[in-house]
């Protein structure tokens, strides 16, 4: 009896595959574009906090600058620190920019492609798991049309 | 510690092909051997094209945040 329903007990285990494959990899596929958008806001969040901080730099070495020429020559300012934060920011900015541009571009060609699986997940998958359902329920009741009658 | 989603695909996609496997041994007529080369297999390689392609990705957005951070 065992050797008999072997197949169709094989083929149940693969339907419930195929099911839990379906929700896991739905899982798989929103937990990748969450992570997508949380890189981006990150990184927005980055470069709002450096423009503050780069429009702060700038106003201080302007002033710095203003005091700088307006100095006694025998005992000048020293803005170069100022100068340096206006740089460092705006390197800073400048990679982020960067890294935004990257990201954008790669997350337009992954797109495509996870058009395509989860068009996969949601329309041929569930036709897998139907296929499978009806080839069960056909050697399932092609067993019971070949199973003995028990005599009295 | 969450593991990273293109991961957790890949393990999913081993427990599919384990599942085959498994059915396989039991299964071998002519309809199981059309499931398997019309079906499952353009299944397994789409999904393998997809999880390659969210690693990429994965690696692309943790460089970012690492390189950006300060």
């Amino acid at each position: 009896m065992t050797r008999i329903h072997a197949d169709i007990d094989a083929l149940k285990g693969l339907h419930d595959a195929l099911v839990r494959y379906r929700h896991a990899q739905r899982d798989v596929t929103a937990r990748g574009e969450d992570q997508l958008t949380a890189t981006r806001a990150s990184l927005a969040a980055r470069t709002s906090r450096l423009r503050a901080q780069l429009e702060l730099a700038q106003a201080e070495n302007t002033a710095c600058q203003e005091r700088a020429a307006q100095a006694d020559p025998d005992d000048p300012v020293d803005c170069s620190g100022y100068a340096r934060a206006v740089q460092q920011n705006s390197e800073r900015l400048e990679q982020i920019r960067l890294w935004q541009q990257r990201i954008d571009a790669e997350a337009g060609e992954f797109s495509g492609i996870a058009g395509r699986f989860a068009d996969l997940l949601e329309n041929d998958l569930p036709r897998m798991e139907e296929h499978l359902v009806a080839i069960i329920a056909s050697l399932e009741a092609a067993r019971r049309v070949r199973a003995p009658v028990s005599g009295p | 510690m969450t593991a990273r989603p293109d991961q957790d695909g890949d393990q999913q996609l081993r427990l599919l092909g384990d599942a085959w496997d498994k059915a396989a041994e039991h299964w071998r007529d002519g309809p199981a051997h059309q499931f398997g080369t019309a079906q499952l297999t353009p299944l397994l390689q789409e999904s393998r094209g997809y999880l390659e392609a969210l690693r990429t990705l994965m690696d692309l957005l943790e460089t970012a945040e690492r390189e950006t951070e300060g």
